[in-house]
């Protein structure tokens, strides 16, 4: 039971809060009321976009204190000393170099110099980011490394109150596991709230969780254990992630497709389909590397001696943090420099141009960071983009081949039918839709929460059907029901014979989903094992010759 | 890894104090703008480019590449003069242009004069680094920490927004918005880079702001500061050498002219 | 408690550390775009005499664009002296006197925000700061370029070409530049919150 101390004094109580973001078209808190207790490990739970973002930060103060926010409460009252670690490791710097960073924080409380250094390195070393020299620029310091840093940085501000807004996003296992273990040794005595769609390391050490629902209102709100044995079926109906999400979700991996699965995606045209499966043996492959490898800056990022990707695959790419994972997508892309063999069916470009275009024209891509992605400025163009750039390729294609035929001069560029474009938006409103963002398809992707940034730059690769899709990282940030959403769509592409190409670094990903799984490891393709499943599992795929069909 | 812009070496002028540097260098710099003699000015660009090469503490090569833009600044601050300027004795006209031995002198003067700021300014980036020099702000010239801390961070965002644009270009290629070419292409540059690229800093710019004053940064309270900023010998050391520099000019000027000539700002 | 609007607002009216640091990214960001322009100055050079006065508005942008998406006093200025604060520390040719033009022209375009009271933002005040900005560098040229010893026709051309493009580029060209920045909702938290969306809340 919770470390309260004999007098139960609050740490924050807020009641009826109600906020409203600038422009947006309703409440996103409508007379929310939430209190708690000096000392309390709370965790906040709830699908993406509900607010727990927007929680934390009036919690944090910064609601309205330093970015303005239309908002008005019955009572506010939020903690006065806290430690705030934002999710996005990257803008919470100030300084050039790491123990600059950490001094900014004790210049800001006024401590005597000479008290400095020590207190750095002991919160260095609280955290366990263990440097040789603490001067070092930030920018060297990899994912896991800054979200350390930022905790360290809180911690020098010596909170009562601890503010974590999904903090172990990013992280290899390992890194989640280092990080949460920091959190906990410095628990002691400390309100700590939580933010975090990943349960399982959490889960166990927290007093109370408080799940929201997508409109921002409480669902439950107790002990952890209690909520979860009472409250299942409204988190699983709300795609909330509980502890069994993911058994109850691929309980019988092959039987039956998970509740969450939405309408197939329907037409297909481009990819080959039939009913009955082959021998995988016989499968083209889609992609094949030899002696491939990916530069960063002339030295070798990472390395693949002999890989093959089929029709069918789902390749989960694991390892830890800093090794090479998204260098060799980008490679894949052509938007690093690279040598060795790749292959697209039997294609192979030769030079760095034919590369590029190569990749763009059999890939789709998905950056690690979502905001990497978009191009325009609103959601729903941004996966019409991807469409409409397609269709126009197209048309030029028919347009040229036609010409040639009748031996015209000019080829015009290919301009759209009104019809066309009615056809290519409703096909993005489908495809917001399928992803829980149709009632933002008229905001600015950078206004969104991350989980829905990460899912429309997940969408707007999607709908373009590539027979191949890169995936860095698609499912961090999101809540169940996106994550599921997304995975059975990876299912539906696969059974049409496209393959996925997935970085992740959730395991059940690995286990219970993907075809194969590529281990690297400090720059290096060390391990492409098969697993259980086959590209052919669930498929309903019999290839003509890919070679036709695709290139 | 080495970075571009760090010295070799420290010499004195890494140590002395950047916000008395600072002073000293205005100072130069004053002195300059107010030096109308052409052999004032030849002297000047002469010494100054020699400290430039032999105090800043970086290897020959990197201070003759950055100094090769000197050629530019010469160019620029000279050539309209010589062409178009006013004067009497003409050596040399056609159609608008007219050379005459004052618009001549007096464009080389001005270009001398560019070569002296431009190593000063040199001098003083290449011996200075800019935490030190904000840290020396706010504790010598009380400038407020607002200032000082927004120019710091700025520096950290600032290779970031570099990055963006790479970025930038690389998702356009990958969402196939690369097959535009020529003249519509290049109208969409605006479009398509220009305006993501500050939204997006301005938007990291918030954030970070944010951050900071999470972490509880008030520029009315009272602070210390990480890196002291004392006044040392090295001061007086960088001061003399300046004051030596310029004397020198002056007196080489006066005993060895080259040119001979008066203020420029007359017909000389 | 619950007119939560008010100290928001109240805080929002001198320069607060976002308007600071957000001032400074901007004009950090278009100090990268001054070193692109170096060379497109270069190039318009080679057309007439005096041709690269045509491209010269771009170095008052960061003064206007600053202020039209903060629109408070002092941005103006500031926005100037860090982009050439950037400028300089990338080791410019130039040294330290694009400091003291960056004060001169940031003071000048200052004061005809100032002489509208900081309420206009039109295209036309913003053009206007650009000439007044370009007036401030000519200021500093009679004392640092001897400009006066010109002969009178280049530099009735000089300026005038200088004064057109600083209203064209930094003022009109800056302004659209805000527009769209305002489109994408990047401004919207750097202002102060219509009163209608706190009524909203009630609603
Ligand atoms: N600046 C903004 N302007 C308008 N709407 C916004 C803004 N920031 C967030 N929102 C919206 O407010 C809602 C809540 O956002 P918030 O970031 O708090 O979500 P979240 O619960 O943290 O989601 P996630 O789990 O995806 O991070 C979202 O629907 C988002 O689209
Ligand atoms: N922009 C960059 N410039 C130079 N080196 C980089 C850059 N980005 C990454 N690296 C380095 O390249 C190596 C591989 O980085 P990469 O991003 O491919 O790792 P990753 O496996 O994707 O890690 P993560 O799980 O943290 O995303 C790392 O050692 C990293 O420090
Ligand atoms: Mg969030
Ligand atoms: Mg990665």
């Amino acid at each position: 039971m919770p470390l309260v101390e004999q007098k139960e004094e609050t740490a924050a109580d807020i009641q009826g809060l109600r906020l409203k973001f600038p422009g947006a078209a309703d409440l996103l808190f409508r007379d929310l009321s939430v209190k708690i207790l000096r000392g309390e490990k709370v965790l906040l739970l709830g699908p993406s976009g509900c607010g727990k973002s927007t929680l934390l930060q009036v919690l944090g103060g910064m609601i309205p204190r330093v970015t303005e926010v239309p908002m008005k409460a019955a009572r506010l009252e939020v903690p006065e000393s806290v430690g705030f670690v934002f999710q996005d490791p990257e803008t919470q710097f100030c300084m050039p170099h790491v123990d600059e960073e950490l001094a900014f924080v004790l210049e800001n409380l006024a401590v005597p110099v000479q008290e400095m250094r020590p207190r750095i390195e002991a919160a260095l070393r609280q955290v366990g980011l263990n440097l040789p020299d603490a001067h070092i620029p930030i920018g060297n310091l990899s994912q896991g490394m800054k979200q350390r840093l930022a905790l360290a940085s809180a911690l020098l501000l010596e909170p009562e109150t601890l503010l974590l807004d999904e903090p172990s996003a990013l992280l290899d296992p390992e890194g989640r596991r280092t990080i949460w273990e920091a959190v906990r040794n410095v628990s002691d005595r400390r309100t700590i709230v939580i933010v975090e769609h990943r349960i399982e390391e959490v889960i166990d050490w927290v007093d109370r969780v408080i799940v929201f629902q997508a409109d921002g209102s409480l669902v439950a709100d107790g002990p952890a254990e209690s909520i979860f044995r009472r409250h299942r079926n409204q988190l699983r109906e709300y795609g909330i992630w509980y502890p069994e999400a993911w058994s109850d979700a691929y309980a019988p991996i092959t039987e039956s497709k998970s509740p969450a699965l939405a309408d197939p995606i329907e037409d297909q045209a481009d990819c080959p389909n039939s009913s009955a499966p082959r021998l995988e043996s016989e499968l083209q492959p889609l992609l094949r590397l030899e002696q491939f490898s990916v530069l960063r800056g002339g030295k070798e990022a990472c390395r693949v001696d002999s890989a093959i990707v089929l029709p069918g695959d789902l390749i989960a790419v694991t390892g830890p943090n800093g090794a090479g994972k998204s260098s060799l997508l980008l490679g894949l892309m052509g938007l690093l420099p690279r040598r060795g063999l790749c292959r697209y069916g039997e294609y192979l470009p030769e030079g760095r141009r034919a590369e590029r275009e190569a990749a763009a024209k059999h890939m789709a891509f998905v950056f690690q960071n979502p905001e990497f992605q978009f191009v325009t400025n609103r959601v729903l163009d941004e996966v019409s983009f991807t469409l409409r750039s397609e269709a126009e390729h197209n048309l030029q294609q028919e347009r040229r081949g036609g010409s040639a035929r009748i031996g015209w001069p000019f080829v015009r560029r290919g301009r759209l039918t009104a019809e066309d474009e009615g056809k290519i938006e409703r096909r993005a409103l489908e495809f917001l839709h399928r992803f829980g963002l149709a009632d933002y398809a008229e905001r600015h992707p950078y206004l969104l929460s991350l989980g829905q940034k990460r899912r429309l730059s997940v969408a707007s690769a999607v709908v373009s059907a590539k027979p191949l899709l890169l995936l860095d990282e698609p499912t961090f940030g999101q809540d169940a029901r996106n994550t599921f959403a997304m995975l059975n769509l990876c299912e539906e592409l696969r059974a049409s014979g496209h393959a996925v190409l997935m970085i992740t670094h959730e395991t059940e990903i690995a286990q219970r989903l993907a075809t194969r799984v590529w281990r690297v490891e400090n720059g290096k393709l060390v391990d492409d094992r098969s697993t259980a499943r086959s590209c052919t599992d669930g498929t309903r795929l019999v290839m003509g010759d890919a070679d036709e069909t695709f290139f | 890894m080495k970075r571009f812009f760090e010295p070799d070496r420290k010499t004195w002028l890494h140590r002395s104090n950047p916000a008395l540097k600072l002073a000293v260098f205005v100072g130069l710099f004053v002195w300059t703008v107010l030096t109308h003699r052409i052999d004032a000015s030849f002297y000047l660009a002469c010494l100054f480019l020699l400290l430039l090469f032999f105090a800043s503490g970086y290897p020959l090569w990197k201070t003759a590449l950055l100094a090769s833009g000197f050629a530019l600044a010469f160019a620029s601050a000279s050539v309209t003069m010589i062409l178009f300027g006013k004067g009497s004795e003409i050596w040399w006209s056609w159609g608008p242009v007219s050379i005459s031995k004052e618009s001549f002198y007096r464009g080389l003067h001005l270009g001398f004069r560019s070569i002296a700021f431009g190593c000063q300014g040199l001098l003083f980036v290449l011996t200075t680094t800019s935490t030190g020099l904000f840290y020396a702000l706010m504790q010598r010239v009380r400038l407020s920490p607002k200032y000082a801390y927004s120019f710091m961070a700025s520096i950290r965002l600032l290779p970031m927004a570099l990055e963006e644009l790479r970025i930038r270009r690389d998702a356009l290629a990958v969402r196939g918005a690369g097959g535009k070419k020529g003249a519509s292409r290049l109208l969409q540059m605006p479009e398509l880079y220009a305006l993501p690229l500050l939204a997006q800093s301005i938007r990291r710019a918030q954030r970070t702001a944010a951050a900071m004053e999470v972490k509880r940064f008030d520029a009315g309270r009272r602070r210390t500061y990480y890196y002291d900023s004392p006044v040392t010998k090295y001061d007086a050391g960088a001061f003399l050498v300046m004051l030596a520099a310029v004397l020198a000019a002056a007196l080489l000027a006066q005993n060895l002219p080259i040119f001979e000539l008066g203020d420029m700002r007359m017909n000389p | 408690m619950s007119a939560k609007g008010s100290p928001a607002a109240s805080r929002r009216k001198g320069l607060t550390l976002t308007d600071v640091l957000v001032t400074v990214v901007v004009s950090l960001v278009l100090g990268v775009v001054y070193h692109v322009w170096a060379s497109v100055s270069s190039i318009a050079g080679l057309l007439f005499i005096q041709s690269d006065e045509l491209v010269y508005g771009m170095w008052f942008a960061a003064s206007t664009l600053a202020f039209l998406l903060i629109r408070k006093p002092g941005v103006a200025l500031i926005a100037e002296i860090a982009a050439a604060h950037l400028e300089i520390a990338f080791g410019s040719a130039y040294g330290i006197q694009l400091l003291l033009y960056s004060v001169l022209q940031g003071l000048a375009a200052e004061l005809i925000f100032a002489a509208f009271r900081y309420r206009n933002t039109s295209a036309v005040v913003a053009g206007l700061a650009g000439v007044a900005a370009a007036a401030g560098s000519l200021l500093a040229d009679i004392y640092y370029g001897y400009v006066t010893e010109y002969a009178t026709w280049v530099i009735v051309l000089k300026y005038s070409l200088r004064a057109i493009s600083s209203f064209v580029i930094a003022g009109w060209l800056m302004y659209g530049l805000a527009k769209l920045l305002e489109r994408a909702g990047v401004t919207q938290s750097l202002r102060p919150v219509d009163r209608k969306e706190y009524d909203a809340l009630d609603g």
